[in-house]
């Protein structure tokens, strides 16, 4: 790039300046489009959000518009015990979701290399019918297997004899109920992170891994110091979406523990941030706590974001 | 050949703007009432929605009745959606629980001067009625009630020698233990209900001279920490253990529900709301019977939770008349005869006819009418609470006290 700019102004020519003016205007002309749609979809909105985290806006405000009370909202959020109890929580169930996500599609991925032809297809048809199912039409799958009176799941645990799995609640503590909310999510988002990975994997020089091979390194060796490098930059990608994606989990969550029993001890951020504001119909409180969602996971994310964009300017 | 095409098209499009722009015109000679119903009144009487449409069409010519049926789950958010774009229904049906805090936050019409245009009205249910009142004004008109009652297996009642009713709840424990003894195979409980069914459960405080809140000196007093109240909570504890299966403790009744268990030959009695009996199984059908909830005092019924439903205008209804005429059409004497005939309980005590399900209606409770009884709804705090006593995980006392606290708190909220 230096060296290029010096030759430029070398031989100072006059259509020079216009060229200049134009490869520099030209991308953010290009870019003004996409800018313009996402002011009049997101701008606005976010504009509103903020606003109404300001105002006293419930039931009782819905026709009148909101009352201003400045920061109120955000302090009686930053000074409820539920948030803070909720947002470890959230945490903690999003670092097992992209953890297991992460393991299990790397380890997918890696297994596709390996097998068969046909059986890479039939895998893979398997993981693109788990990505098209729609949450919804899973939660309710989850629900018949893991029925307390007629589920698949405590049938085949007593008939395997791993226990006496008869009229077993799988739902009976947060934690458990929580647990098989995992289950699902990671169930649901394996498919994405395997293929990802499996595309990315066949990046790998060949001749590196040969390389290594004949250098005495074998298994784990070669992944870590051969394939995961050429990795990283996707797995880099993944974990920031996946964290963006667990961590404001509301469908999988709230369905499949279901209303009556959610309670403020199996709260994740986003059933949390659904119960403020559409049930207590406190949309201030609600629109705070979702401003402050934004803000921690934007802090959770900007690690990988930084990683990512490092990356990037090396390469 | 390609300007053929085209013109075509043109004319295509041409005729259905046109087609478009007449039916537009047509449609805004008429007007439109706007009612929003449950879908139980699509799938259990829609006989009587078109007998309230058909006589409130005839005499407002020119207008059209739109019923949207509504799910329970979504209808409010849905309807809180309305009132911030001005754009309500005409009519809104609303659960008896959740009437206050839309009443409380101005969101219906105050009707009090137009109760007598409504038939019954001086005899409406007083736990309907209740639920329509904010502040000494009327703003709903109570549709229909739904008792709870016990349905059970005549059969396995009778095979274990039980012949009548029991007259008290310690003879209905004895009966079930009677059914218990006849019938030991894995997975069959003499009686089935959802721990946390909170409607069922509580009548058991009720029934005890409890409750769940007191209102005086212009507070909410959580009460189920009294001494009444915990008699009732131990009592329930105590007939639950006896004869329900321990993995229901933490379940509700949405999942699995209780008839479904029933029709599944798991158990010989379920509690809870009367339409329950629709739903017993075809094999069981013939077997099934129903009778109140006998309470601990000898001869008395237990009060059980008197559900149902009321029907509103809201405030920002353009046509608050045509609302109210409908509303008085659809709870006119012969519809609510029609909805007793399915099932249901008429909305005033001059209807009642000594079915079973009247009698029930007879003895019954409610919730506190506080404009934040919904939130201790939806917090689930009396199901937490009862999963806390039934699984031991907390004491009767300390679990009833931290959940009176809590009632206490969110009751008296700003």
């Amino acid at each position: 790039m230096g060296a290029a700019a010096g030759a430029a102004v070398e031989r100072p020519r006059r259509p020079l300046v216009w060229r200049r003016v134009r490869s520099g205007s030209v991308p953010y002309l290009l870019v003004l489009p996409v800018v313009a749609v996402l002011g009049a979809i997101l701008a606005y909105p976010i504009y509103r959000l903020v606003r109404i985290s300001l105002e006293q806006y419930t039931l009782f405000q819905l026709r009148t518009g909101g009352i201003y009370i400045g920061l109120h909202n955000f302090d009686s959020v930053l000074h409820d015990a539920i948030f803070w109890h909720t947002l470890l929580r959230t945490v903690v169930f999003t670092a097992v979701c992209v953890g297991a996500t992460i393991g299990g599609g790397t380890l997918i991925a890696l297994l596709l290399v390996r097998v068969s032809g046909w059986v890479r297809i039939l895998v893979s048809i398997g993981l693109v019918l788990v990505w098209a199912m729609p949450p919804v039409v899973a939660v309710q799958v989850w629900n018949w297997m893991t029925n307390v009176q007629n589920g698949v799941l405590n049938y085949v645990l007593t008939e395997l004899h791993v226990g006496d799995y008869f009229g077993h609640n799988w739902f009976q503590t947060p934690f458990s109920s929580l647990a098989m909310a995992v289950t699902l999510i990671v169930w649901g988002a394996l498919p994405f992170v395997a293929i990802t990975l499996y595309a990315a994997l066949s990046q790998v020089p060949h001749e590196l891994v040969e390389a290594a091979q004949i250098d005495g390194a074998r298994g784990w060796r070669v992944f870590k110091d051969v394939t995961l490098p050429v990795l990283k930059p996707i797995l880099y990608i993944l974990t920031s979406l996946s964290i963006l994606w667990d961590f404001g989990v509301f469908t999988q969550v709230y369905l499949l523990i279901g209303q009556p029993a959610v309670v403020p001890a199996n709260y994740v951020m986003g059933v949390y941030l659904w119960e403020e504001a559409y049930i207590s119909s406190d949309y201030g409180r609600g629109a705070a706590i979702s401003i402050l969602m934004l803000a921690i996971v934007a802090v959770m994310s900007v690690y990988y974001v930084r990683r990512m964009v490092r990356v990037g300017e090396v390469e | 050949m390609r300007y053929r095409v085209l013109a075509v098209v043109a004319a295509a499009v041409a005729l259905s703007v046109v087609a478009a722009t007449t039916a537009q015109s047509s449609r805004a000679a008429g007007h439109t009432l706007t009612v929003w119903l449950q879908v139980d009144a699509q799938n259990g009487w829609p006989q009587v929605v078109a007998a309230a449409n058909q006589a409130f069409e005839s005499s407002h010519a020119g207008w059209n009745v739109n019923v949207q049926y509504q799910s329970w789950g979504d209808h409010l958010q849905k309807f809180d959606a309305t009132i911030a774009a001005n754009d309500t229904p005409d009519v809104i049906e609303m659960g008896n629980t959740e009437m206050t805090k839309y009443m409380a936050a101005g969101a219906f019409s105050n009707i009090t001067a137009d109760k007598s245009q409504f038939a019954n009205s001086a005899q409406w249910l007083a736990g309907l009625k209740k639920s329509s009142m904010y502040n000494g004004k009327l703003y709903g008109v109570p549709y229909y009630a739904g008792s709870r009652l016990v349905t059970y297996r005549t059969d396995l009642f009778r095979g274990a020698g039980v012949k009548k009713a029991p007259k008290s709840l310690k003879q209905f424990e004895s009966d079930l233990a009677k059914v218990k003894a006849k019938h030991r195979s894995k997975g069959f409980t003499p009686f089935y209900m959802a721990g946390t069914d909170w409607y069922s459960a509580l009548s058991f405080v009720y029934d005890y001279g409890g409750s769940i809140a007191t209102f005086s000196h212009g507070k909410w007093h959580g009460a189920l920490a009294s001494k009444k109240s915990i008699a009732g909570l131990t009592a329930y504890k105590k007939f639950f253990a006896a004869a329900s299966p321990k993995s229901a403790a933490t379940l509700n009744e949405a999942n699995p529900a209780p008839y479904t268990v029933f029709s599944q030959n798991r158990t010989a009695a379920i509690f809870g709301p009367g339409w329950f009996s629709c739903c017993t199984g075809k094999k069981y059908t013939k077997v099934t019977g129903q009778f109140v909830m006998p309470s601990h005092k000898a001869g008395k019924s237990m009060p059980g939770f008197l559900g149902g439903s009321d029907l509103a205008v809201p405030a920002q209804s353009g046509s608050q008349a045509e609302a109210r005429a409908w509303i008085a059409d659809f709870t006119s004497t012969a519809n609510e005869k029609a909805l007793q005939a399915v099932g249901n309980i008429p909305n005033a005590t001059n209807l009642l006819n000594g079915t079973v399900n009247d009698r029930a209606a007879q003895a019954s409770w409610f919730v506190p009418t506080a404009k934040h009884w919904v939130d201790v709804e939806n917090g689930n705090i009396l199901r937490t609470m009862l999963g806390q006593i039934l699984t031991g995980k907390l004491s009767v006392k300390k679990a009833a006290q931290t959940a009176s606290a809590n009632i206490s708190y969110t009751l008296n909220q700003p």
